[in-house]
């Protein structure tokens, strides 16, 4: 069995398994003993492990797909404050500091050396986002990060192995359910140790003494794939620009890419600045989407390691909303940062035609505040997908989130819970952009508060005035639409729903790709079959006519 | 006394198993031919008489077939089923395909979802409604159902019908009055509701459910008419029974209402006779590790049952991945599933590293070995080069294996781009599929909060022993058994299945507000179903047995844990309940108890009973007696790094008491075993070899 540096592609392949086993088993251990719904039932957190030197070389396979490019610089800003020769048996350094950690708040980084016969072997990093922080919560009308609850800086939560107390407290005294915080923090320290476990194992398994080699190997495989892929696309500097939403006005997001011998840096020179609304970007946060916008048109199928991030730079402009200092609010952040991936997709759709995907409809996402006959409060989140983009071969799906993934709530489960009678979810016809390859639909779903109580809704929305934009001549999905009793009303903020209102939701349609004249008339029909195209619009986008007789509406 | 047999037939995606118990002294006679994919029934009905003759038995003296398929589930995938409508709440007729709202693969942009087994054209809507709480918010209009289903089947051609609204669980008479409508309109119209297939919350994955029941309704009653039909004219006269995918036997009527309850039918039987070992030998947590031709399968026995569940996933589109597949919310064994066995493909990936599967060569043309016109290296041919099967002793030699393409298939697909010789690149597919089947095993038994660490693994299928030494290495898990017949272990776990059928009802209700009437009224109408799905046959006797579980939770979570019921007075078991729920709790989530009250959410039933006439262990007849030891051959041993002599054994030669030390090889007809160098390896007293694995202890 080979030890040392001299590990041939047959035990990578069958190692770096191993390693990918064991984060998703930290991971699940973590999802098991945590109690907060966050991480239980929507999945918002992640497992990362690290070598000696802080370079990541396996992360969960379930993880939040954010978490890929901000985990790596986070172990970077922990090393630099606390250098690897200093760590001990049993120390966990934390941060949520949105600069250092995740770009808001409410997730936690926690991290712990992983120690194998007494040797400092790697680091092991779980996240996770708690179900409180302190300060106001998370709302878009925060008007500073100060409102958004405590931040503790790159600090020690344990130090070889014996809790620090002030903190504990300190921590204790800030958040409304400090149980389920403390349960949370628990749960992914449990989850570090398990690692630390599983590491010992594997390297008595193989004879290995230390993971540096092995990250040698997984971290060249990956980058070397990844930039073979980069290398694919012709040198040059791609610009683009996008519209999002903001609270007041329109914010342009802007950038050049430059592609030059199997590297890609994004510079977000042209954007818009920041803004008194928790909608503003932290530059980690911004790394991150473009460290997955470019795995996505290059690399999918690679587990996600530093090798996915070594190829890609990113600058920004200090203080644009990409890039936004302290003290701007950070909480809504994924509501603009998200825009990112069709910012950088955008610009690479003639280079690459073959890659990417037209923009999304995205997602409508919303808290709801309610309270039982009983009295009791209750808050639920709730998320309505929009379509996909349609990409070269490929009709966008139906109803599915981008590039976030949050877990759907089914109507009967909601109903019961909330006492909102869920009145009809259908699919939008023709609101997928037009094109050879059509855009996902999206769907219009209305809901009445069918309880004699009120309830509170806090809207993060989106796509309301800047619709999908389809790619190489495919259509724009149509736009995101929210009607309190029939009246439009703006996708982002606070609204009280008195009984017997009505909302209603018309969710965004994902871009077409490609000239919509050349899609197979076939296809067309079959659309019109399938209720997502009308005979009208087969006609108007497509110039099919097609017989109202054989295809009814109904 | 005559003598009567029992059969037990499990089709697999490669191979059909066949085994045969005499009641005489528990003889047990065993075969194996390779699958007929397009009609499942002949394998069946060509290999009957096959190991009839080979036992020396007449069909006259088979008192039952039990019968394992995997039709059900083809049927799905290949979409074969017949013209499918369904009727739903006016508003949601869209529900099929808007569905989970939710990517399976973070950075994979060109995943793909499966259809809907109902197209828009065969969705009908009804004005109706039922809230949350079961209350009628919107009557059901008799003459609008009407013709909604009329046109479904008279101009739509549907010639199966899934009813699905919403809330049904609550309150289902809406679903049962259309169900009564479109069954007095068409008589022969295969029909179902979505709460009568299973009544939870989840509109979603419970009408996909229904739908996907209603598809392959009219061509599995086809399918069980033609095999009834066939095994009559074979001179069969005894009982048919059919597996279910939660490990129990179901009578083919119960299996024409319900087919959407076999999806995972032979899987369960393997499962099923994991735990018949352990409660043998008195061991109450295991590891079921059976590996095919196609897939490897795995489930954990705990406290002596297999873990089960509520709902799986079917016809997986996209590279076998979670996510990717039809939802079906049935009673089910909590199978891992991994797709990679003896057929699976061995090729570089994207990263340049070995990937095994999941596309399989299957039966034909399969392995490059088989020499059936198959190119591709696969996990077979491997094992071959490795020297851990003899290629004139595959199926006993009845299926010689060719060796001369193989080295030429593995060099190109695996050992040149790696740089890599060919026996390396062997080992490489080797060790990547051990390395898979370990890390699903992990995230399996994570999930359930289940320590493999203090198990047993049970290792059979016609790879299963090949790799299950090696995968508890991997595991730290102490002791691997290789039962006897290991090969064909489904197939013999079908010979001892109890007869089974589970009730469901839902109905929340707070546990502190419930008298111990109340509680009995809740639970007398599943029993009564239970019991009268059971249809008991003649060949079952002795006491039927009613479990009953609950599903609670505190109020406010949303999710729930099932607690089975102790067997006694209703007062009792309200008074246990909190500590039982606590117990279920603990072992799930570690810690972490809210002061909410506890709810009811789900209620369970499930009626049983086992067959008559078995007990003890069946004696395989095949026992050679004479020498053990059939030689050596050079084999791969992974520590060294080198091709050794390793000694070869009959398993059917080795005897209770006998031991040996590993490296070694274990010749059965239907599969190899290999123990690893410094694992050593015992017989019991029932024939099973039970394995130490070194360095667990």
């Amino acid at each position: 069995m080979s030890t040392g540096p001299d590990i041939d592609l047959v035990d990578l392949g069958i190692m770096w398994d191993r390693l990918q086993a064991i984060t998703d088993e930290i991971l699940l251990s973590i999802v098991r003993t945590s109690f907060s719904v966050g991480v239980r039932e929507a999945w918002d957190l992640a497992c990362v492990m690290f070598d000696a030197d802080g370079r990541s070389i396996a992360q969960a396979t379930l993880s939040m797909p954010a978490f890929i490019g901000t985990a790596p610089a986070t172990m970077r800003h922990m090393l630099e404050r606390y250098p690897a020769a200093t760590w001990r048996p049993g120390d966990v350094v934390v941060t949520n500091d949105p600069w250092l950690g995740t770009g808001h708040t409410p997730d936690i980084c926690v991290a712990r050396a992983a120690f194998v016969g007494g040797v400092l072997v790697g680091f092991v990093m779980t996240i996770s986002h708690l179900p409180d922080i302190g300060g106001v919560g998370l709302s878009v009308t925060n008007k500073s990060v100060y409102e958004e609850g405590l931040i503790l800086p790159l600090c020690k939560l344990y130090v070889a192995g014996e809790p620090d107390t002030t903190l504990h407290d300190l921590i204790g005294a800030n958040v409304r359910v400090p149980d389920q915080v403390f349960g949370d923090l628990l749960a992914d320290v449990s989850g570090c140790i398990v690692g630390e476990r599983l590491i010992g194992e594997f390297m008595a398994e193989y004879g290995l003494t230390g993971l540096g080699p092995l990250a040698d190997g997984i971290i060249g495989q990956s980058e070397g794939a990844a930039r073979a892929r980069i290398a694919d696309i012709p040198d040059g500097v791609y610009r683009h620009s996008v519209q999002v939403e903001g609270m007041d006005e329109a914010v342009t997001l802007a950038c050049a890419v430059t592609i030059k011998g199997g590297s890609v840096h994004v510079d977000f020179e042209g954007t818009g600045p920041s803004v008194p609304f928790a909608v503003n970007v932290p530059l980690c946060y911004t790394s991150a989407f473009a460290t997955f916008t470019v795995k996505c048109l290059t690399t999918p199928s690679i587990p996600n390691n530093q090798g996915a991030v070594l190829p890609v730079s990113v600058s920004a402009p200090e203080g644009c909303i990409l890039n936004a200092q302290r003290p701007s609010p950070t909480g809504g952040r994924h509501s603009v940062g998200w825009f990112v991936v069709p910012l950088i997709m955008g610009a690479l759709a003639d280079a690459v035609p073959d890659r990417v995907q037209a923009e999304a409809g995205m997602a409508s996402l919303f808290i709801v505040r309610s309270t039982t006959a009983e009295g009791r409060a209750k808050v639920t989140q709730y998320f309505l997908a929009g379509g996909l983009g349609a990409m070269k071969g490929l009709d966008g799906h139906h109803c599915t989130p981008f590039p976030t993934n949050n877990a759907v709530v089914a109507s009967e489960v909601w109903e019961d819970e909330t006492g909102v009678e869920i009145k009809c979810r259908r699919l939008l016809p023709d609101s997928g952009g037009a094109g050879e390859f059509r855009g996902g639909l999206g769907q219009y779903v209305e809901m009445t508060n069918a309880s004699p109580r009120p309830v509170t809704v806090f809207m993060f929305g989106m796509r309301t005035e800047f619709p999908a934009q389809g790619y190489r001549g495919g259509g724009p999905g149509a736009a995101r639409r929210i009607l309190l009793n029939g009246d439009a009303i703006a996708p982002k903020g606070r609204l009280d729903l008195a009984p017997g209102d009505t909302l209603s939701f018309y969710e965004a349609g994902g871009g077409g790709y490609g000239d919509p004249r050349a899609r197979d008339p076939e296809r067309v029909l079959a659309d019109v079959e399938d209720g997502a195209v009308s005979a009208e619009g087969a006609r108007r986008d497509y110039g099919v006519a097609v017989d109202p007789e054989q295809y009814p509406s109904d | 006394m005559p003598v009567t047999c029992r059969v037990g037939i499990d089709i697999g995606g490669t191979f059909t198993d066949f085994a045969l118990l005499g009641s005489a002294g528990n003889r047990l006679v065993i075969s194996k031919r390779l699958t007929t994919p397009k009609d499942p029934s002949e394998a069946v009905l060509l290999g009957l008489p096959v190991l009839l003759e080979k036992a020396g038995a007449a069909i006259g003296d088979v008192e039952a077939i039990v019968h394992g398929t995997t039709l059900v589930t083809n049927a799905i995938i290949e979409r074969r089923g017949a013209p499918t409508a369904m009727i739903c709440t006016e508003g949601f007729g869209d529900v099929l395909e808007i569905a989970r709202e939710r990517r399976y693969d973070m950075y994979d942009l060109a995943s793909t979802y499966p259809k809907p087994l109902v197209p828009k054209r065969l969705r009908g809507e009804v004005r109706e409604r039922i809230g949350a709480d079961g209350g009628v918010l919107t009557p059901l209009d008799p003459d609008d159902a009407r013709q909604s289903i009329r046109r479904l089947v008279e101009e739509r051609g549907a010639e199966a019908l899934a009813v699905c609204l919403l809330n049904s669980p609550a309150n289902r008479t809406h679903e049962d009055a259309i169900a009564a409508l479109a069954a007095e309109m068409y008589p022969h119209l295969y029909i179902c509701t979505s709460a009568d297939i299973l009544p939870f919350m989840r509109e979603y994955e419970r009408w996909t459910t229904a739908t996907m029941n209603a598809y392959v309704g009219p061509m599995f009653g086809g399918y069980l008419d033609r095999l009834e039909g066939g095994l009559a004219e074979q001179g069969f006269r005894g009982a048919l029974y059919i597996m279910s995918s939660s490990g129990g036997m179901m009578a083919p009527e119960a299996g024409r209402r319900y087919p959407v309850r076999l999806l995972e039918s032979g899987p369960a039987a393997g499962v099923l006779q994991t735990a018949n070992v352990g409660k043998l030998l008195g061991i109450p947590d295991l590891l079921s590790f059976d590996m095919g031709g196609t897939t490897a399968k795995g489930a954990l026995v705990r406290g002596g049952a297999p873990l089960k569940r509520y709902e799986m996933e079917v016809a997986r589109v996209h590279d076998f991945k979670m996510g990717s597949g039809l939802p079906a919310k049935i009673p089910v064994i909590d199978l891992i599933e991994i797709g990679a066995g003896g057929g699976s493909i061995a090729a570089i990936n994207a990263r340049g590293t070995i990937q095994v599967g999941p596309k399989s060569a299957g039966a034909d043309p399969g392995p490059v070995c088989y020499g059936l016109g198959g190119s591709d290296p696969t996990l077979t041919d491997a094992n071959l080069t490795l020297g851990y099967l003899d290629a004139d002793f595959f199926l006993g030699g009845e299926m010689p294996l060719d060796a001369t393409a193989v080295g030429e298939a593995l060099a190109m697909g695996v050992g040149r781009p790696l740089q890599v010789s060919e026996e390396r690149a062997a080992w490489g597919i080797h060790e990547s599929v051990n390395e898979d089947i370990s890390r699903a095993f992990r995230n399996h038994a994570s999930e359930r909060g289940f320590d493999y660490r203090a198990c047993v693994m049970v290792a059979f299928g016609g790879s299963g022993p090949a790799h299950a030494c090696r995968v508890a290495r991997k595991l730290r898990v102490p002791t691997v058994i290789f039962p006897p017949a290991a090969g064909v272990m489904s197939a013999v776990g079908l010979l001892s299945t109890p007869l089974s059928f589970e009730t469901f009802r839902s109905g929340r209700v707070e546990l502190s507000s419930l008298t111990p009437e109340a509680f009995e009224a809740r639970f007398a109408p599943l029993i009564d179903e239970a019991l009268s799905l059971l249809k008991l046959g003649d060949a079952a006797t002795g006491d039927v047995t009613i479990t009953r579980r609950l599903d609670m939770r505190y109020r406010g979570q949303g999710y729930e844990l099932e607690v089975p019921l102790p067997d006694l007075p209703a007062r009792e078991v309200l008074r246990a309940l909190p500590d039982l729920y606590t117990g279920v709790y603990e072992q799930v989530f570690a810690k972490s108890f809210p002061a909410e009250p506890l709810e009811i959410i789900n209620w369970k039933v499930e009626a049983s009973v086992p067959l008559a006439g078995l007990s003890g262990t069946p004696r395989l007849d095949a026992a050679n007696g004479g020498n053990a030891l059939k030689g050596k051959r050079k084999a791969y041993e992974p520590v060294s790094g080198r091709f050794v002599d390793t000694p070869v054994y009959d398993r059917y030669a080795l005897g209770a008491g006998d031991r040996l030390e590993g490296p070694a090889l274990i010749e059965e007809r239907e599969s190899t075993g290999l123990i690893g160098a410094g694992d050593s390896a015992r017989v019991d007293g029932h024939g099973n070899l039970v394995v130490t694995i070194a360095g667990t202890a």
